[in-house]
């Protein structure tokens, strides 16, 4: 049994070498997305927006001479033994000359610190968020198109301040997402002087959260701060609040600014309901990016898909900036995407190529942002507040 | 807090999320009670009946309470196979055998939810729902029905466990196997009935669960150990005793915010389980210790 | 495609199936020894982890931790915390019989990670730590796998030789003995409750060192990694199909499925995207239905226990 089974795995593995040919001038990345696991629902249009970015590449002329630019995609599960699985698969036997992705921060620090790092691998994530990716210890090969949460907190708490709304309530999801916004929006909503009247922390999955509410309002505040996802319990507790009156007022982080909350409990319902949201100042280029995923049957307003298609794009312009030459990375990718430089927006590959090929310098400005990375590789992040306006959300304040 | 406020807010939920694990903890209380294990795959079972409701009301156009009768029936057949295939030829083995291949099949009836119908949570209908008032009491329908639905489970399955012949079969199953076979109690039958109501109730704890929050693949697997802890608090094989252990496992979770920080809310149900596994094996209404 | 790619990738595999095979020994010795249903495995992976990581990782505010100890005596502290708080688990849990003792884990396991999660002064919380060192983390990547490779190997063989001999010696006969036929045990004296609480902490230290051999891999911990379905019940799957009771079955297992879960992933990577997803939630499908099969068709796994006798069921008298 034992040599059958070997043999059979030993053909496995030659099976998956021969459907890995990679011609010369053909380049291949890692698309790694939290495919099973706890954000199983918010992956597949991650992943599309990746591919959107790899077809607008390949549509427009490719990589180098004409060669496509492949990608594998890998499921990280949102844990560190699936997440360093498939990068060390992505990097040994795909032999990637990038990763995009995981998704999941604790998948992120996994793979970067035992593999990604070690082989030299430039790895841009779209949607891990907490700020211990800052400090990793990555020479210089971990970005990421989604800035700390630390911010989108912060920027959060001025900006109700600003509105008005001075004593709120926080309901956050205990993982990295929802406790990081929490802690940096109490520690910038404190420091300005805002009063914190219920700050409580749940676990995902409960039947039902009226108690949790209940012990919030007690506090005596008519805002609510839910920090979830609105494709999970967070549309759960937004339910429970608006069917039993509790706060009058809701804000969410970007998680909570889902479709799947507008369709459930119906826009009049949603009028005193406002969400942050990552945007790319370049207007333009938010619109280009949410015309092409709208027509590719997608919806645009979903997390992270501005940031996934931008960090998608921005690995291929890095690729064609440094020649397919791996060492060369992390400088093109610094290169492509900071200022000074032409500017290329979302779709924009012809012109991208034609510049790079003339040796010009670029500056990729993204749908989620105009990505000029600091030392670390994190990205501030631009923000705005949306309200609900039909069966979408639509902007109307910048948030500082 | 107000009185009014501590019921509506506290009291209800538990009382609702009770009638919930209620229903749940009388299957697994018949299946530690007539088939002796420890039934892992019930909370996903819940998924798949919850999920066969909506694809009824998909299907056939009906509204969610009238879904229910044909996911409880699909569901009982679901379960008489599964219990065919995967559990049957396991019973002269030890019952640890029984116990784990339960536990593979919680994967795959998991599995076949998220292939079939995706991860994304549905709910079986759309917007909110705000609660009608009875004397200041905060009641919506939905959880009027729940609480109706439980008692008449309860009842029609009292009544046909004390006064049906298939019923009394299934006692003297419960009570002693050895002797029922001795008397002549077709075990055949009787598996199948029970499998068939445990099926059954499956599908009306998935469902009620869906028709109060939302659908998703994971909600069965969430409800297992508040279900363990409702039955075996009750007593095993007692299905009065699975009510009453339901109602205070949902009323002490609901409570428990008072006194712990929310995050803990998932554990209440484990100290429960441990609590009384301690201190009162035989649970409350005293029933087997197996 | 070069072999060195494929090499180095058998090298990562050879790490995580090592930490997985101590992760089955250990169990072995509480379940295919003793007949103890842990499905609590992840809450001491866990346990064994976090302490590792706090003692060897450096200073954080808000958190205890800076001790910045050796990683060997981040090792040694893993093993000896899981004991410890296998003491009174095993003291409260181990009488019950075994499908009490099996939803009694989960809850633990469960309460575990709900602490682990919450209580962030300690663990970090959902942010986790990081920063944690690596043996021979500073030589270049292939070289730096070979060398924790090198250590895992010597872990596992050490665990193995000593399970081992302790499987062949007096005490393991005992414990079989107690296991099959706890009433003629009990009656000749045997303190049952005693040893069986012997093996609960002797596997849950080994589960300890387990966890602390993959958070030094990945120099960073958070509370994902403690999920039942890859913490706990793959493990029993692999002692199951490998062969419980036996220490080669069980090593054997976690080679086995961790390369099925492995190549599953690798294969439906190939398939178009929209089918792609759907086929990750198959493979699952796929691991429950081995078991199954496993199951139904040699329940004594690949390697059966050797020198096995039937056990008596109970309620008939041997004759």
């Amino acid at each position: 049994m034992k040599k059958k089974t070997a043999g059979l795995i030993a053909s496995l593995l030659g099976a998956a070498l021969i459907a890995a040919p990679a011609q010369a001038q053909d380049a291949r990345i890692a698309l790694l997305g939290g495919i099973t696991g706890p954000i199983a629902a918010m992956a597949p249009p991650m992943l599309e927006a990746m591919k959107l970015a790899v077809t607008h590449v390949n549509e427009q002329g490719g990589i180098g001479n004409g060669g496509k630019l492949n990608f594998v995609i890998g499921d990280s599960a949102c844990n560190p033994q699936n997440a360093t699985d498939a990068a060390t698969k992505a990097v040994n036997i795909d032999r990637v000359i990038g990763v995009v992705g995981p998704a999941c921060s604790g998948a992120v620090l996994a793979a970067a610190n035992s593999v990604t790092v070690p082989a030299g691998v430039l790895m841009i994530t779209s949607s891990g968020t907490s700020p211990q990716i800052t400090n990793i210890n990555d020479k210089d090969l971990v970005y990421r198109t989604v800035p700390s949460d630390d911010y989108q907190g912060r920027a959060l708490a001025r900006t109700i301040k600003e509105r008005g709304m001075s004593k709120v309530a926080v309901a956050y999801l205990n993982n990295d997402y929802g406790k990081g916004l929490a802690e940096a929006f109490k520690d910038e909503f404190e420091s300005i002087g805002g009063t914190l009247a219920g700050y409580s922390g749940h676990e995902a999955g409960k039947a039902s959260y009226r108690s949790d509410l209940a012990e919030l309002a007690r506090g005596g505040a008519d805002t609510l701060v839910i920090f979830d996802y609105g494709d999970g319990t967070g549309l759960v507790l937004l339910r429970q609040a608006l069917e039993n009156n509790f706060f009058k007022n809701f804000i969410g982080a970007d998680g909570m600014r889902s479709d799947a909350v507008i369709r459930e409990l119906g826009a009049d319902n949603l009028e005193t309901f406002f969400t942050s949201a990552p945007v790319g100042e370049a207007s333009a280029s938010l619109d280009a990016f949410n015309k092409a995923f709208a027509a590719a049957g997608q919806d645009p307003n979903t997390i992270f898909a501005t940031t996934s298609y931008d960090a998608a794009f921005l690995m291929a312009l890095t690729i064609e900036k440094a020649g397919g030459d791996k060492a060369k990375m992390a400088a093109a990718l610094r290169s492509v995407s900071s200022a000074p430089g032409e500017p290329v927006m979302v779709g924009e590959w012809a012109k991208a190529k034609k510049l790079i090929a003339e040796g010009k310098d670029i500056n990729y400005m993204g749908a989620a942002g105009e990505h000029e990375f600091d030392e670390a590789g994190d990205v501030p992040g631009n923000y705005a507040f949306f309200k609900v306006s039909g069966n979408t959300y639509e902007a109307i304040a910048e948030m500082k | 807090m107000t009185v009014l406020n501590f019921i509506n807010f506290y009291i209800v939920p538990g009382l609702v999320l009770g009638s919930i694990y209620a229903v749940g903890a009388i299957g697994i209380t018949m299946v530690f009670g007539i088939m002796r294990f420890a039934h892992l795959a019930h909370g996903d079972m819940a998924t798949m009946g919850a999920f066969f409701a909506l694809a009824a009301i998909g299907l056939f156009g009906v509204s969610p309470w009238m879904a229910l009768p044909i996911a409880m029936i699909m569901a009982a057949v679901l379960a008489v196979g599964i219990d065919r295939v995967f559990y049957d030829y396991l019973r002269e083995r030890p019952k640890i055998l029984t116990v784990m291949a339960s536990l593979g099949l919680a994967l795959m009836l998991r599995s076949a939810v998220q292939v079939i119908w995706g991860v994304d949570p549905v709910t079986y209908v759309r917007g909110i729902v705000r609660p009608d008032s009875y004397f200041g009491i905060l009641l919506r329908p939905r959880e009027l029905y729940t609480l109706l639905s439980l008692i008449v489970i309860v009842v029609a399955l009292t009544l046909f466990l004390k006064t049906s012949k298939w019923g009394k079969a299934m006692r003297a199953m419960s009570d002693n196997p050895d002797l029922a076979l001795l008397s002549g109690v077709d075990n055949r039958m009787v598996t199948i009935l029970t499998w068939s109501i445990v099926g059954a109730l499956c599908a009306a704890a998935g469902f009620m669960l869906g028709i109060n929050t939302e659908l998703n693949s994971m909600m069965g697997w969430h409800l297992l150990l508040p279900m363990f802890a409702a039955a075996i608090l009750g007593g095993v094989g007692r299905v009065e005793g699975a009510v009453l252990g339901g109602f205070i496992v949902g009323l002490v979770e609901e409570l428990s915010v008072l006194v712990l920080p929310g995050q803990y809310k998932a554990a209440t149900a484990f100290v429960i389980l441990l609590l009384i596994l301690l201190v009162r094996p035989r649970g409350l209404l005293n029933g087997k210790v197996l | 495609m070069e072999l060195i790619g494929l090499a180095n990738y058998a090298v990562f595999m050879g790490i995580l199936i090592g930490i997985y095979a101590l992760l089955s020994l250990a169990l072995n010795i509480q379940w295919g020894l003793t007949g103890l249903f842990n499905a609590g495995i992840a809450g001491f992976f866990a346990i064994g982890a976090y302490t590792s990581a706090i003692l060897t990782s450096p200073h954080v505010a808000g958190r205890v931790g800076g001790f910045d100890m050796p990683i060997l005596v981040g090792w040694a502290a893993a093993m000896l915390m899981a004991t410890l708080i296998a003491w009174p688990i095993a003291r409260i849990c181990l009488r019950f019989r075994s499908d009490y003792l099996a939803i009694a884990t989960i809850g633990v396991a469960e309460i575990f990670r709900l602490i682990i999660k919450s209580e962030d002064w300690l663990t970090g919380g959902s942010r986790g730590i990081t920063g944690i060192p690596r043996p021979f983390g500073d030589l270049p990547y292939v070289q730096s796998q070979l060398a924790y490779l090198a250590l895992v190997v010597i872990a596992v063989l050490v665990v193995y030789l000593l399970v081992e001999r302790q499987l062949r010696s007096p005490w393991g006969r005992m414990m079989r003995a107690i296991r099959d036929n706890e009433a003629s045990a009990a009656a000749m004296g045997k303190n049952v409750e005693a040893r069986r609480r012997q093996a609960f902490m002797f596997g849950s230290a080994i589960m300890g060192l387990a966890g602390a051999l993959f958070v030094h891999f990945n120099r960073s911990i958070t509370p994902e990694a403690i999920d039942p379905m890859i913490a706990t019940f793959l493990i029993w799957i692999m002692l199951i199909l490998g062969g419980s009771g036996n220490n080669r079955g069980a090593i054997l297992g976690a080679i086995v499925i961790w390369l099925i879960w492995s190549i599953s992933e690798m294969l439906t990577d190939r398939l178009p995207t929209e089918v792609a997803i759907q086929a990750k939630y198959v493979r699952i499908f796929i691991i429950g239905l081995m078991l199954q099969l496993v199951l139904r068709f040699r329940p004594e796994g690949i390697l059966p226990e050797e020198h096995k006798k039937k056990p008596v069921p109970p309620g008939r008298v041997q004759p």
